[in-house]
């Protein structure tokens, strides 16, 4: 069952120009000139229950300006939205009561104060009833493990005790969706991996359907089974991450590790790195049967250890960006 | 409606708590700065003093009725700053995309934003009012209700005055220095008496910047009550509010939004 669905979403923002320099300056008070900036360029997408969606671009390709669409922020120019059946321009308090949401470069919490404190307040806008509030803190205190946070002013909290508290507090009126905007812009590895793994716990256990935006490659790969990639306000991919793998993996690195030095010859192998009993090759399965460059490369030695890797999903999503750029995704070249 | 209104002043009254914890957070600036304005305020009746000692009455006001304009001024000055300490910001917020956070929470926006900060010295204004109303008038609770009544009508039209001109700003861009001058100039016509404004300035205090509405007329009913005059302050406070609520909303449709890393101070 679809619990978003945008259609023909479009959205345009009139942006004042000037010329270079006071002359400008002086020139655009007098005669102003505005450019039409689109945004969002008649993308349409749904979402099901309970799915974990990689929303994702390079920057400046719409993701913000979509998710703000979605929550009711801002006015679409043209089409339609609906999530959770609500049309977030016109019931957006309604929708407000159903919907967290983490926008990593904003905070809802109160920066001189301690979670806690902060969490009491967003209990009174959202008119949580006082014991399921603290009922709710409490789960959410063990979940989160900030336990021991709760009573330090956000000041003193480090980015990801922050953000942890942030996650929080977006799910403190238990939404249905929650819009997650890089959430870990800026976080080391390890905390990157908590907060992986906080959502996946979120999607499992209340079955919160998960709207994330980030430009880490770990995220997506790890969090979601969808990726929709956006890129100069235009869908340019809505596939799931294991198709979209498939799809764009034609290049394969073969390592081997061999028993003795071996001598290769070149021929039509693309020879990355030979080092005496180590051999890296790339093969291309568009243009290059891998059975046969497996076969040639056995029979050179007696092998210890053989491993055929996939490129990084950020490799592909890279070369997405760039083919959407030069008008067209083929093939990964 | 009146379940928004009630939900909205039960909102303004948690923010109103949550605030005052996040001031005690700096315990020592919070009195630093109370009794700093206190202090600044007094050095005005000095002023005063020395000048109605040497004319008997400017504008038709006396010392007395001239310091019954400084009890208004700084009660209502203070009750605006202290409940919706965060309207000095929506220009600069909507400038930066800073409402966000305040859109996606179901409340009434422009009260969750207005409230949602205070001004930590306007305390010390409004105890200066109360101090200085007993001191010229004694203990006179039935003007006193008077006053309180009028420093919150008061504190109400200096805040949507506020509003409106800083809600310019979805239209027309950066207006900071606009809304600033029309504050300082609520604040500077309402300590003069009314007397002395003639022509065009005495339209503008009777109209945007209605200083007569919040402190003059006042001031009048509590010397000399008239109920037709009570229902007209009462009247132009209601304007006002519809004034701020039509413009800050008609903007909210043409908000921007913004990416600024942003932290709730």
């Amino acid at each position: 069952m679809s619990i978003i669905k945008v259609g023909n979403l479009c959205k345009t923002f009139k942006v004042k120009t000037k010329d270079e320099g006071l002359k400008g300056s002086l020139r655009s008070i007098f005669s102003p000139s505005f450019r039409d900036i689109q945004a969002v360029n008649n993308i349409s997408f749904e979402v099901e229950k309970g799915e974990i969606l990689a929303f994702i671009g390079p920057n400046g390709a719409g993701k913000s300006t979509t998710i703000k669409m979605m929550t009711g922020i801002l006015q679409p120019s043209s089409g339609t939205i609906q999530v959770l059946g609500l049309d977030p321009t016109k019931q957006r308090k309604e929708l407000s009561y159903k919907i967290g949401t983490v926008f990593g470069q904003k905070s809802q919490l109160w920066f001189h104060l301690p979670p806690l404190d902060s969490f009491n307040l967003l209990g009174s806008i959202y008119e949580i009833d006082k014991v399921k509030l603290k009922k709710r803190i409490d789960f959410l205190k063990e979940v989160f493990e900030i336990e021991e946070l709760m009573d330090v002013p956000v000041r003193k909290l480090s980015l990801g005790q922050r953000i942890r508290c942030e996650i929080a507090a977006s799910i403190l009126h238990e939404p249905e969706i929650i819009f997650l905007d890089e959430p870990t812009i800026g976080l080391d590895v390890v905390v990157k991996q908590n907060i992986r793994e906080l959502i996946l716990r979120l999607n499992r256990e209340e079955k919160t359907t998960i709207f994330l935006t980030s430009h880490d490659a770990g995220d997506i790969e790890q969090l979601c089974k969808r990726a929709i990639i956006i890129n100069h306000g235009e869908v340019v991919l809505n596939e799931s991450i294991k198709k979209l793998k498939h799809d764009y993996l034609n290049k394969k690195v073969i390592s081997i590790k061999y028993n003795e030095p071996v001598n290769v010859e070149k021929g039509d192998l693309n020879i990355l790195k030979h080092k005496a009993d180590s051999l890296k090759v790339q093969v291309d399965t568009s243009k290059q049967d891998i059975e046969e460059v497996l076969e040639k490369l056995i029979k050179l030695g007696k092998v210890d250890d053989i491993v055929i890797s996939d490129p990084p999903l950020e490799e592909i999503i890279s070369f997405i960006y760039r083919q959407s750029k030069e008008g067209g995704i083929d093939e990964m070249v | 409606m009146l379940t928004e209104v009630r939900k909205s002043l039960k909102l303004m009254l948690y923010y109103l708590k949550f605030n005052i914890s996040s001031a005690m957070e700096y315990r020592t600036s919070f009195l630093i700065q109370c009794f700093g304005m206190m202090l600044n305020n007094s050095a005005f009746i000095f002023f005063w003093w020395i000048l109605f000692n040497n004319v008997n009455t400017i504008g038709g006001y006396t010392f007395r009725d001239e310091m019954m304009l400084w009890a208004i001024s700084s009660t209502s000055f203070g009750i605006c700053f202290i409940t919706f300490g965060n309207i000095s910001n929506i220009t600069r917020m909507i400038l930066n995309g800073e409402l966000d956070t305040y859109l996606l929470q179901p409340r009434d926006p422009l009260m969750n934003i207005v409230c949602s900060k205070t001004e930590v010295s306007a305390w010390g204004d409004t105890l200066y009012g109360i101090i200085m109303f007993f001191l010229i008038r004694g203990f006179d609770m039935k003007g006193f209700m008077l006053f309180l009544l009028f420093c919150v009508t008061g504190g109400l039209i200096l805040a949507c005055v506020r509003i409106s001109f800083h809600a310019l700003s979805f239209y027309s861009g950066n207006v900071e220095g606009l809304a600033h001058l029309v504050t300082d100039f609520l604040i500077t016509f309402g300590i003069y008496p009314k007397g002395i404004f003639t022509g065009v300035v005495k339209f503008i205090i009777y109209t945007v910047i209605p200083t007569a509405f919040i402190v003059h007329i006042p001031a009048e009913i509590i010397m000399q009550f008239s109920i037709v005059r009570l229902l007209g302050v009462l009247a132009v406070t209601l304007l006002w509010i519809v004034i701020a609520y039509v413009m800050f909303y008609r903007g909210l449709k043409k908000y921007e939004s913004g990416n600024l890393i942003i932290s709730k101070l």
